[in-house]
């Protein structure tokens, strides 16, 4: 059996695409503007199998968000759809249902009613509708979890605006140009989590 | 709709970040220069004579903190 998971951990299933960026900078400032860890797969480093660090990460956090908004076939070079999100939910709810207590997931989708299209086995199952947009995002993040002392979207808005902006500069400082790179993602969650503490209610955390 | 989960957890710290993802301290000085960014630029708005939120007045306990 593995370690109790963090309470606060988010693994973040969501598409690692150009397009889902704003997105993506979004549920890393959302996440920690309420005291939550997101978590990526790429932030895992080692030689198990890719599969298995995955599983592992999954059970270290207490939660998921999987984003199904990007359901399309690719358009790019590949011209195939990707499975990979599908895959770590379909993990991630078999782990759920062992350990209930453990683990809690959420779907988040752009649109209303697609889920029922794309994935009917999940029936029942209440997507967080984000629009498309980081105010979805930051909205739904609201709405899916509480805490004492929580910031307004207006607030967690201009949080996220001035991350955003200085996207373009972290990726340039880490020579790269995916924002789903583990040292571009260490600083995003390094920034959102410095600027939740500043602007939180009483100051920093306790 | 689902109802919320309401999370009691302690709050992380910035300390267990650190410990999670090693930044270099260069860097990190870098980083810290944006979020003096910040805290001026949220100083610079909290002079301006429009009505204030409840999320500027926040800002501005914290950056007196």
């Amino acid at each position: 059996m593995p370690p109790l998971p963090d309470p606060n951990g988010v693994f973040l299933n969501v598409p690692y695409d150009e397009e889902f960026r704003s997105l993506y900078v979004a549920y890393i400032v959302g996440l920690y503007q309420l005291d939550l860890v997101p978590h990526l797969s790429s932030e895992i480093t080692g030689g198990d199998r890719r599969l298995n660090r995955i599983f592992k990460l999954i059970q270290s956090c207490r939660y998921s968000i999987h984003d199904l908004s990007r359901v399309e076939v690719s358009v790019a070079a590949t011209g195939v759809p990707r499975f990979n999100m599908p895959l770590e939910l379909g993990m991630t709810i078999t782990w759920a249902n062992l350990y209930p207590s453990r683990h809690t997931w959420f779907v988040w989708e752009s649109e209303p009613y697609r889920l029922q299209r794309s994935a009917s086995d999940l029936n029942g199952t209440d997507p967080c509708i984000h629009n498309g947009t980081a105010e979805g995002v930051l909205r739904e993040v609201c709405n899916a979890f509480r805490r004492d002392h929580m910031p307004s979207v207006p607030s967690m808005l201009d949080d996220y605006r001035f991350v955003d902006n200085n996207l373009n500069a972290i990726l340039y400082k880490n020579g790269t140009r995916n924002p789903y790179d583990r040292s571009v993602f260490m600083e995003l969650c390094w920034l959102s989590k410095t600027l939740a503490d500043l602007t939180r209610l009483g100051g920093p955390a306790v | 709709m689902r109802k919320p989960i309401h999370i009691t957890a302690p709050r992380p710290t910035l300390e267990e970040l650190e410990k999670r993802f090693r930044i270099s301290e260069a860097r990190k000085k870098e980083l810290q220069a944006l979020v003096d960014e910040f805290k001026a630029m949220h100083s610079i708005r909290e002079e301006a004579p429009v009505n204030s939120s409840e999320p500027e007045k926040r800002r501005k306990r914290a950056s007196a903190a």
